[in-house]
């Protein structure tokens, strides 16, 4: 909200400039800059328009002599009111405007311009402003502009936080000052009139509408407000209308009570109704449109029609123009939430609805009115004819008490009692009495957020100051087991860091024609998404990751290896799983590779490496995929395996999903479940034998169709029995039509070792011609010539 | 005799100063070896008198052990001449190395921020746990004193999900509610998470980003505390002993409540570009846990008294490293990625 500087003097004596003012509200919670106004210019001075011609080469310009009682100067001016024989500011080469805007000569459309003619709007004086300003006639010529111009006021934009709707208006932000100045607000003069109690009300919702002031005034004479108030509000943003409008804005600027006055002679039946929309309810509001309403939605209304939709906005109907004679003028409290709904479902936000939404107050309802009414009398003539005040028994200040030790148990600090105290009357509340160390507090109505004790503590803690609060620590609060563990993960990932794989982190949103392309269905579905890209939430990583591998790709990024952890969304809740996408070259090409070699790229193979990496036990195995995802190639995909439990999948993706001669694998494993069940067994010390080594490196044929896990079991048979064989590594796998039709050659290479002396070489070729008596025997495999 | 016998070493030595190493060798045989010249007169030794046999044994002894010496250094001498020869012929450019990139992987900022951020908290005691993203109204707003139509439900546009009350959490603080009834005080936890807003994406806003809540409950927890915190946070973040000020703000959930600016750690204060010439930067919300929050999750809010603090992180990490446009965070450009 914009507010005058100026304008807050009327309510509270400070002395204090505009940036010390910035700092004291925005220490009380009230973020508050300075936006315009002020001299906050040189260079520009008093001038009149001698002559004006049209600019040859643009319809929209003029170009103007205008001269400073000592000199003549040429200026080309775009504003449609400039006309000879005013006086105007110029603002001469080299003057400096607002937002360090400085003047240069220059040409325009091919005419010289020396200096500029200003509007109120360049030199941060209004909000906006149309054309050119205009200065009295008898300015004299020549003149600084900011010593005509008489005390500028500045104008401040504060940020209101959602509970301090009493801080809406000029009066309420001055009363935050006078709490921290130690002073004591000033209220305008509030002349009571005598009037008429006249049945002008009906209220039918009364838990939504709790007090509800109607004033009917008569020979009222519409016309423009004074220049005063028009200024006030224009350099608050507010666009003037007239007289009694403009009062209503005023008032509502000045103490934050949303006004509304309706053209009384329009009424029908003679009173207002204040009842519940009729479901499909119609009225033309004054922001142009027809608003259809329902039975949730409040509205003012007559005998015959909804008149204004309550506490929002106003009816065409029953506004208020030049012929207007007769004014009923609504000062009333409705309630913040069902304006919020109404509000939100007709999609309308008014400084009226603004206000109420944030709550207003009985109280000051019952001031505002008073003013506007002392106003209307004093600008716009007219009498009061009748009055009618509905103020719900309800309506009462809130009483709270306080204890003193409770403030220190919350802050950790003490305050002394008496500025406690002064603390709390310069803020308008009362001490209605004082018991040992509690103190029995009355909070004024318009304190809407004051409700219970710890709101108070807020108040003195905010008002006292927070930078007098010391800091301490809180070392060992819990020394509790920590109970949340991320280890599992860390460990992976920092593996696949490792191995040169990066993070990516994506949204968790995906386009359901990206899930289809990837046969992927999904579970939850957003039922306001802003954009397509934000339709559903994702089943599994890998939509988020095909999107960075083609754009990585389009970026001519080929080598891909990219993980992300992050929740996926399936009919099994939410949880925490690991995607990674791997493609592309394993590293850049190496000059000392053979030329004969080609550089290694991803394939099912090395990807299977990588997962065995990264897994962090070997208690993990991998297994046949019983139920492999669509997108995998059938025929290279696997599970990973846990304690008897698939915890993930691992596999190439089908060739026309990723659209590449490279394959893209794709490995998802369940790391939020591993790290759930993950037991971690401490590894036991294992001796290492002395002894040297003898390595034997075997070529064999087998058939086919014998899976490796089969050959691979009779080594590790081998193995187990406490032998010489130690470890074993498949180095080679050749398939050739000398090897003949369905055979393939492995080739391993074997590491022989005795724990207890140097072995010879006659116990390792037995020990090797086991291992291929037994493969003979049992899989028909033979040692390759 | 003696004489001889020293003419034939000093012969011995002057071959051996131009010997190769083939000749070494040859040296050897012809002196040492079974016929070898010095080998022949130890030979005929055997029929020398004693005293004889004595003097003239210790002297061919002497040339003997004088020669091996010399042809072992002269040895050693041509060895390690080859050695540096061959050494300096195998010399590589050095200013070749980096030409092969051996794969680095990188975590991604956030992540790196998130886990920064993460240890600090850690060593000061807190737990991390990291709650749910799909949240009902109850989490995410009502226990957390928002309740419905209230207007501090305007600053966070909400995704809800089809065909269910459930909603994504807008904030990390709907996690305090599980862990309060999960577990009773002393709390004292971080949670690093995902919230999600509905609004467009731009520059400096994302329909998804990173949040860490903390939360602190026990008997005796103030405000003085939550200050000396965050101030050591803020500290072990930048290194350095950095200003920081509390504001009073509103949060529904915290009463008091308070936000905190540091001083710009890039200017010192003076005012740049960064902190928009204010020479302060907001930096994350806090407050003592309101009442109504203890009253939702049945904690006695006369005994327990606690404090919690919510800082966004992506903020942080366009502060520090200067990242203009939000959505180079999400987009994944590996060129981005392998910056971190």
């Amino acid at each position: 909200m914009k507010i005058s500087y100026n304008w807050l003097k009327n309510f509270v004596d400070f002395d204090l400039k505009p940036e010390e003012l910035c700092k004291i509200l925005t220490f009380l919670g009230i973020e508050t800059s300075i936006v315009g106004g002020g001299t906050n210019w040189t260079g520009v001075i008093t001038a009149k328009v001698l002559e004006k011609q049209k600019h040859t080469n643009a319809d929209k310009l003029s170009v103007c002599k205008v001269n400073d009682g000592t000199k003549d100067y040429q200026i080309v001016c775009g504003a449609p009111n400039v006309d000879v024989g005013q006086i105007i500011p110029l603002a001469k080469v080299g003057a400096v405007l607002p937002g360090n805007f400085v003047i240069k000569s220059s040409k325009i459309r091919g005419v010289c311009s020396e200096g500029m003619i200003c509007s109120e709007e360049e030199l941060g004086l209004k909000e906006s402003s149309y054309g050119i300003m205009i200065l009295p006639k008898d300015t004299p010529l020549g003149k600084k502009i900011e010593e005509v111009l008489g005390e500028l006021d500045i104008f401040l934009e504060i940020e209101i936080t959602t509970n301090r709707g009493d801080c809406l208006s000029h009066w309420g932000v001055a009363r935050e000052i006078a709490a921290k100045l130690q002073k004591i607000p000033i209220l305008p003069a509030l002349k009571k009139l005598k009037y008429t109690e006249k049945n002008l009300v009906e209220i039918k919702n009364k838990d939504l509408c709790t007090r509800y002031i109607g004033c009917n005034i008569t020979d009222v004479k519409i016309g423009p407000s004074p220049k005063w108030m028009r200024d006030k509000l224009e350099s608050c943003g507010v666009k003037t209308i007239n007289n009694v409008v403009d009062i209503t804005n005023y008032v509502m600027l000045e103490l934050g009570q949303p006004l509304h006055a309706f053209d009384a002679t329009t009424l029908s039946g003679g009173k207002v109704i204040v009842r519940m929309a009729k479901k499909g309810e119609k009225i033309a509001a004054l922001d142009g449109k027809t608003h259809e309403l329902d039975e949730d939605s409040l509205v003012i209304a007559d005998s015959s029609k909804a008149l204004a939709i309550a506490g929002i906005i106003g009816g065409q109907n029953s506004s208020i123009n030049e012929s207007t004679t007769e004014v009923f003028l609504e000062s009333a409290v409705f309630n913040s939430g069902s304006v919020r709904r109404t509000a939100r479902k007709l999609n309308i936000s008014t400084d009226a609805s603004y206000r109420y939404e944030r709550g207003t107050s009985w109280e000051v309802a019952e001031m505002a009115s008073w003013r506007a009414l002392n106003l209307i009398m004093e600008l716009a003539g007219g009498r009061l004819k009748a009055r009618e005040d509905y103020n719900s028994p309800n309506n009462k200040k809130a009483v709270i008490s306080l204890r003193v030790e409770r403030i220190e148990k919350l802050l950790g600090y003490t305050i002394d009692k008496e500025d406690i105290a002064n603390i709390l009357r310069f803020l308008g509340m009362e001490i209605s009495s004082r018991i040992q160390n509690t103190f029995i507090v009355e909070v004024p109505s318009y304190r809407n957020d004051i409700n219970e004790e710890v709101d108070l503590i807020e108040e003195i803690a905010r008002v006292y100051g927070y930078e007098k609060i010391p800091t301490s620590i809180d070392f060992g609060a819990t020394l509790l087991e920590q109970k949340y563990s991320n280890k599992v993960i860390k460990t992976i990932t920092n593996s696949l860091v490792g191995l040169g794989f990066c993070e990516t982190i994506n949204y968790s949103f995906a386009e359901i024609k990206d899930l289809d392309k990837l046969f992927l269905s999904y579970t939850y579905k957003i039922a306001n998404p802003i954009s397509k890209e934000n339709e559903v939430l994702r089943p599994s990583l890998l939509p988020g990751l095909m999107k960075n591998y083609f754009f990585n790709i389009g970026q001519a990024n080929t080598d891909i290896k990219l993980f992300e952890v992050g929740k996926i969304f399936d009919d099994k809740g939410e949880r925490r799983v690991l995607g990674v996408l791997m493609s592309g070259p394993v590293w850049q090409p190496w000059w000392m590779w053979e030329s004969s070699k080609q550089n290694p790229v991803f394939d099912f193979y090395f990807a299977s490496g990588v997962v065995s990496n990264i897994l962090p036990s070997k208690e993990f195995m991998i297994a046949e995929n019983k139920n492999p995802a669509k997108y995998y190639h059938p025929g290279k995909v696997a599970a990973i395996v846990y304690h008897g439990k698939v915890v993930g999948h691992f596999g190439v993706l089908r060739p026309d999903i990723v659209d590449s001669k490279d394959e893209v694998i794709y490995v998802e494993i369940e790391v939020e479940n591993i790290e759930k069940n993950y037991k971690n067994k401490i590894q036991t010390y294992e001796h290492i034998a002395r002894f040297p080594a003898v390595k034997r490196d075997i070529s064999i044929v087998a058939d086919k169709n014998i899976k490796f896990e089969k050959i691979e079991k009779i080594i590790k048979h081998i193995m187990k029995d406490g032998g010489i064989l130690k470890e074993w590594s498949l180095f080679s796998v050749y398939e050739s039509e000398k090897l003949g039709v369905g055979k393939i050659s492995y080739s391993f290479r074997l590491t022989y070792r005795d724990n207890t002396k140097t072995l010879k070489d006659e116990e390792v070729n037995k020990d090797v011609a086991i291992l291929l008596e037994k493969w003979k025997k049992d899989l028909g495999i033979y040692l390759r010539n | 005799m003696n004489n001889k016998i020293n003419e034939m070493l000093n012969e011995a030595l002057k071959k051996l100063q131009t010997a190769e190493l083939i000749d070494i060798e040859n040296i050897k045989v012809e002196y040492l070896g079974k016929k070898g010249k010095i080998t022949e007169i130890l030979k005929k030794l055997s029929s020398l008198a004693i005293e004889e046999k004595k003097e003239i044994g210790s002297c061919i002894n002497m040339a003997k052990i004088q020669l091996i010496q010399a042809m072992e250094a002269k040895k050693k001498e041509i060895t390690n001449k080859l050695l540096e020869e061959k050494m300096k012929s195998e010399k590589i450019d050095i200013s070749q190395s980096f030409a092969f990139n051996f794969p680095k992987g990188h975590y991604h900022v956030i992540s790196k921020t998130i886990e920064e951020m993460s240890d600090i908290f850690i060593s000061l005691g807190f737990d991390v746990s990291c709650g749910q993203e799909i949240e009902t109204e109850w989490y995410n707003f009502e226990a957390l004193n928002i309740p419905k139509d209230h207007p501090a439900r305007d600053t966070q546009d909400t995704f809800y999900l089809e065909n269910s009350q459930n909603l994504l959490r807008t904030q990390t603080s709907a996690a305090q509610i599980h862990i309060m009834e999960e577990q009773k005080p002393p709390i004292k936890v971080i949670v690093p998470g995902r919230v999600y807003r509905n609004e467009a994406t731009d520059s400096s806003h994302s329909a998804i980003f990173h949040q860490i809540e903390g939360l602190v409950v026990d008997e005796d927890i103030t405000f003085a505390q939550l200050k000396g915190t965050l101030q050591l946070f803020i500290n072990r973040l930048f290194n350095q002993e950095v200003t920081i000020r509390f504001r009073p703000s509103h949060f529904q959930f915290t009463e008091p409540s308070a936000e905190v600016d540091m001083e710009c750690v890039f200017c010192r204060g003076k005012g740049c570009r960064i902190c928009k010439g204010s020479g302060w930067i907001e930096v994350l919300g806090c407050g003592m846990v309101h009442p109504n929050v203890f009253k939702a999750v049945k904690y006695d809010s006369e005994k327990y008294t606690g404090y919690a603090f919510g800082l966004g992180v992506e903020r942080f990490v366009m502060l520090k490293y200067g990242i203009d446009d939000m959505r180079v965070l999400y987009e994944n450009d590996l060129r981005v990625l392998r910056q971190f």
